[in-house]
């Protein structure tokens, strides 16, 4: 049961969705957007989120698109994730999606949603950030296309009222050998202690993490030091922990210490798995 | 004893709840909603101990729609099962993270939801008591500066002045210590089994309404709808005839709706209000530590053997985290104590069983009430000897079985009725698990398989006094409603009393309508759904009955077929004559009397009651242990093979044996159910299942997000039950309870292979990839 009052709308356009959240701003008031509402729904509960207005994207038809469009693949920011991987359209991005939360849960959360979570995994970010996703948002009635990587900094950097739209793929990327590795603390359902996803292009291997430091990020540090081929793979393994971007998480999902140990069995394996040994 | 001259009991009949449950039809407690129904929530604890400094209801007062503030100052008692020792809502001073501190009644839900956030507690803190160790220190902080003052509600309970023991239950068998220096070979463990929660899918919910005369009525989803009367009525002066309670179909409840910790809360949110209708709801969060859950336990465990194998002393300290009251806590450890030694024959037993108060959440009933706890101590030890020995841990487990002719702890005389064949259990087990092919053997690159047993055996410890009772009425077309206070918790206690019936009286089920609701006021007194009971009380109050029925339909039966009741039998619907079958008259022609053509009535309807109470139980002995606690021990043997990653630890499950010696099986396919529902439970908790506490108490993973557990589909690939049948001749058809059975060596034999596959002890659980890799470490350090 959520305690405090608040208003949902659930506008049909853009624009409206647009004006919609404006409208509520100039009054002094809190709006959000929220798309599947698992996020919403189970913090707000708990007094962890609050907001006067919420503002459903779910009827705005350019967040439900999943298709083809000429050589990009287009999903749209309220598709549910389950949607995505029955589609495979985008079989790596369905994969690493489908180790998400639960069935059911999946059923709601939506891919916009996730990438714009309040946790720190957003795990469905870690395959866009490898394929040079673009996205499509919109501020006002300015929308533009970007790279997900210049929007996307430990979290999206979205300004106020800016909203998620669509999540567009060069389908050239499809067919490139792909890898999702996700460990938990036991069950499958759970937060990763440790999740890697990678793509190999041209030879070369890219690799995003979840779990690892309090944000998802992909390096191109990191992947330097694992496309050295001059080192013996445990020796690039054990560079690759001494430059992660922050520090490792230490929490109820793993201690520092294991969640290092897990990295490096996952490395192991992605780099066995992508055929990328000596 | 498969006796296939029944038609009913011993087969696979479909559970009478299914289909109203597979459509979700069935209205749960929380689904109920009326116009003026009231809502009250809690104000929780945000600390684990701490003294009240103030408590500002002001600002709550303000709120829309808030109709009453109940505080811990306007009802300053306690209550409790076995100790009254908590008070339902705290006043100087709170014990536990979550623990209720004030209710507020308002309109709506929400209403009082979001009153609750404006009240202002002011705390001071206290030292807390963070461990059962901590707690059993000389200069531990109390958690209850007089425990030895409260009121005892059952006699075998020992709280210790200036201490934190709620409870010492102790067991003197034989002369331990003379035994143990004459052994010839000795182990000792110590072993650590997490405070975890039952996490039933139905959270709790009750509704009070106390009306115009006088007359306090309940709906909760509760185990215990009589002690909820005895409750209200032994601590809050309500005439026990006055008090109303009624159970629909409950969502699960695994022990932890046996405590009456919801009513006494929503009775008072109904005084304060006038009587009106108020429900009480928790939310998951609250049902997690504000409602009560599994006890922690910690053992050290000791076996002296001769060199051949055969026990000879066996000493056990048992330390259980009964949080901050000992409701059930208590009872546990009497339980934990006399069955102590798993289901051996140990001549020289000595058991220390200690309930501790500690700044927890407090501890309540828990399927398997203490014995997966034990078990788990005591078949990691056996595993740990049989390596010391250099013998086959099967073949320890079999030359130390305990048979019919031994004595218990508690010295019980065993014979071939009140204990079931562990020695067949475990043939059985060892051919399922495919023993022979080697405990463990390499599978691949940095894998190994390996396997683990463990027997285990439970008595029923219910009170000295537990009964049922069961009444059966006929309808017109001579079909038959049982009405009886069993609870149907989805363990399918109704389908099997309803077998029973039918069987007895040579009915199809469809003809047996078995009442869902229970309701005090017309169903007989029966003790509790609780400690796999209910199938031996509540299915021999429902043979009685059935018997009674029966006399009454031959004596009509013999006036209107001419002849003596002795010459008659009833079946098939009809009452008929033995040596010729053919001749007889319809149930539904005499089931409301049997009328002449004339108009002529005689004899009446068919009324069947039956009851049954526990026969020559004891309380123990303060000083040995020595009594006779329970009617009869199931006994059985579970099995794991498991495949280890060595390399990550990471394993999976494969298969899981479970072999039960509980009698005749009324119904072989919800019995299976229940075994492989407790196998996966237990594996639950021995995989992943734990309160984590910060150093200032505080639990750190009070929802489901924070919570691990094994979720749907995480069972193990192969699951394998079957069943020994040596019949007690106590029981209805044979039969000895079984409900709680499934769980308990569910994690001693995960921890078994486990220890076996990583090569290392492996004594605390839960057991994850982490917690293995941790031990290794420790290990080669």
């Amino acid at each position: 049961m959520i305690s405090f009052d608040f208003m949902y709308f659930q506008p049909s356009s853009i624009t409206e969705t647009i004006d919609m959240y404006n409208g509520v701003h100039e009054q002094g008031e809190k709006a959000m957007y929220i798309s599947g509402g698992t996020e919403f729904i189970t913090f707000a509960r708990t007094n962890k989120v609050y907001a006067d207005v919420i503002i459903d994207s779910k009827g705005i038809p350019e967040c439900n698109v999943l298709e083809m469009r000429n050589d990009d693949v287009v999903i749209g920011a309220a598709v549910s994730l389950n949607k995505i991987t029955n589609s495979n359209l985008f079989p790596f991005l369905g994969a690493t999606v489908k180790q998400i939360a639960d069935h059911t849960s999946r059923n709601k959360i939506t891919i916009g949603g996730n990438i714009n979570s309040e946790l720190i995994y957003k795990e469905s970010v870690l395959p866009l950030l490898l394929v040079d996703a673009r996205v499509k948002v919109v501020k006002g009635t300015d929308v533009r296309v970007v790279s997900l990587k210049s929007l996307f900094d430990r979290k999206m950097k979205l300004s106020p009222g800016e909203l998620l739209l669509q999540i567009i793929i060069d389908s050239s990327y499809i067919e490139l050998p792909y890898i999702s590795l996700k460990r938990t603390k036991f069950s499958k359902v759970g937060y990763p202690v440790v999740s890697v996803a990678a793509i190999l292009k041209e030879n070369q291997l890219r690799v995003a993490f979840s779990g690892v430091c309090d944000y998802p990020f992909r390096s191109d540090e990191i992947e330097a030091i694992l496309n050295d081929s001059t080192i013996p793979i445990v020796d690039r393994i054990d560079k690759v922990l001494g430059n992660l971007p922050s520090s490792i998480v230490d929490d109820l999902q793993g201690s520092r210490e294991y969640r290092s140990f897990v990295l490096k069995n996952v490395l192991l394996d992605v780099m066995e798995e992508m055929e990328m040994g000596e | 004893m498969a006796n296939k001259s029944w038609s009913t009991v011993g087969k696979p009949e479909q559970r009478i709840d299914a289909v109203e449950k597979s459509t979700g039809k069935v209205r749960y407690i929380g689904d109920y909603s009326a116009p003026g129904l009231m809502h009250a929530k809690l104000v929780k604890s945000t600390q684990a101990h701490a003294k009240i400094i103030s408590i500002d209801t002001t600002e709550a007062w303000k709120m829309p729609g808030v109709r009453a503030i109940i505080t811990g100052k306007m009802f300053p008692f306690h209550i409790g099962p076995i100790l009254a020792d908590r008070p339902p809502l705290a006043f100087e001073k709170v014990r536990y993270y979550g623990e209720p501190v004030a209710i507020i009644v308002a309109d709506h839900e929400h209403q009082a939801k979001h009153a609750t956030e404006k009240v202002k507690v002011v705390y001071e803190p206290l030292p807390i008591v963070n461990s059962v160790q901590q707690a059993f220190l000389k200069d531990a902080p109390l958690v209850h500066d007089n425990a030895e003052q409260y009121t005892k509600i059952i006699s075998d309970v020992y709280p210790k002045a200036s201490t934190n023991i709620g409870s010492h239950i102790k067991i003197r068998k034989g002369d331990f210590d003379t035994a143990w220096a004459n052994s010839e070979e000795t182990i000792t463990a110590t072993y650590s089994f997490n405070l975890s929660d039952h996490v039933a899918m139905e959270t709790r919910s009750t509704r009070v309404e106390i009306n115009p005369a006088g007359k306090v009525i309940v709906h909760s989803c509760s185990q215990s709808p009589f002690t909820i009367k005895k409750v209200l009525n032994q601590f809050f002066n309500v005439e026990v005839g006055d008090i109303l309670v009624h159970i629909p179909m409950v969502g699960g409840a695994f022990g932890g709706k046996g405590t009456v910790q919801l009513e006494p809360l929503a009775y008072l949110a109904s005084k304060a209000v006038g009587g009106k209708v108020v429900k009480l709801e928790f939310d998951r969060e609250e049902d997690m530590t504000t409602a009560p859950c599994r006890i922690g336990f910690d053992a050290t465990v000791q076996l002296g053997v001769t060199k051949e194998g055969k026990l000879v002393a066996g000493k056990y300290t048992y330390l259980l985290d009964s949080g901050a009251y000992s409701d059930q806590a208590a009872g546990i450890t009497r339980a934990a104590a006399l069955d102590c030694t798993g289901p051996y024959n140990i001549p020289n037993v000595w058991c220390d069983s200690y309930c501790m108060y500690t700044n927890h959440p407090f501890a309540t009933s828990f399927r398997g009430y203490g014995h997966p706890e034990l078990t788990f101590a005591v078949e990691r030890t056996m595993d740990q000897l049989a390596e010391k020995l250099q013998m086959d841990p099967l073949q320890l487990r079999m030359i130390n079985g305990i048979k019919p002719g031994h004595t218990t702890p508690t010295q019980t005389v065993l014979t071939a009725n009140n204990i079931g064949d562990l020695e067949k259990c475990i043939h059985r087990a060892k051919e399922l698990i495919k023993w022979d092919e080697g405990q463990k053997v390499q599978s691949g690159k940095n894998k190994v398989r390996t396997k683990g047993i463990s027997t285990f055996w439970k008595t029923s410890t219910t009170a000295t006094n537990a009964q049922a009772g069961a009444i059966i009425i006929f309808e017109a077309d001579g079909s038959v409603n049982l009405n009886c206070a069993a609870i149907e918790l989805g363990q399918g206690t109704k389908t099997i009393l309803g077998q029973i019936l039918a069987e007895k009286l040579g009915m199809d089920m469809n003809k047996v309508h078995v009442t869902m609701e229970v309701n005090t006021q017309y169903d007989p007194h029966q003790w509790r759904t609780v400690a796999s009971s209910s199938t031996f009380l509540a299915g021999k109050a429902v043979v009685f009955a059935a018997d009674h029925a029966i006399a009454q339909l031959k004596k009509t039966a013999a006036v209107v077929l001419q002849c003596s009741p002795d010459d008659l039998e009833v079946g098939g619907g009809r009452v008929y004559l033995k040596p010729d079958p053919t001749f007889g008259v319809d149930i539904k022609d005499i089931s409301l009397g049997y009328t002449y053509p004339s108009g002529h009535s005689i004899e009446g309807q068919i009324v069947g009651i039956g009851k049954h109470i526990q026969r020559h139980l004891t309380p123990m002995d303060q000083q040995t242990g020595f009594g006779k606690p329970g009617p009869w021990w199931s006994v059985g043997v579970q099995a794991i093979e498991i495949e280890l990653d060595t390399r990550d630890f990471t394993y999976s499950i494969l298969k899981g044996v479970t072999v039960l010696d509980g009698g005749t099986i009324i119904n072989p396919m919800t019995a299976t159910q229940q075994m492989r529902g407790g196998m996966y439970m237990g594996l639950s908790y021995a995989t992943s299942e734990k309160f984590v506490f910060d150093e200032q108490g505080i639990v750190q993973n009070s929802d489901l997000r924070g919570y691990p557990m094994l979720r749907y589909g995480e069972q193990p690939t192969e699951y394998l039950v079957d069943f020994i049948e040596s019949p007690a001749i106590d029981g209805p058809f044979g039969a000895r309870g079984i409900g709680e059975y499934g769980v308990i060596g569910a994690p001693a034999c995960l921890a078994n292979s486990l220890s076996i596959a990583a090569d290392v002890e492996l004594n605390e659980l839960p057991l994850t990839p982490e917690s293995i890799w941790q031990k290794k470490k420790e290990g080669t350090k």
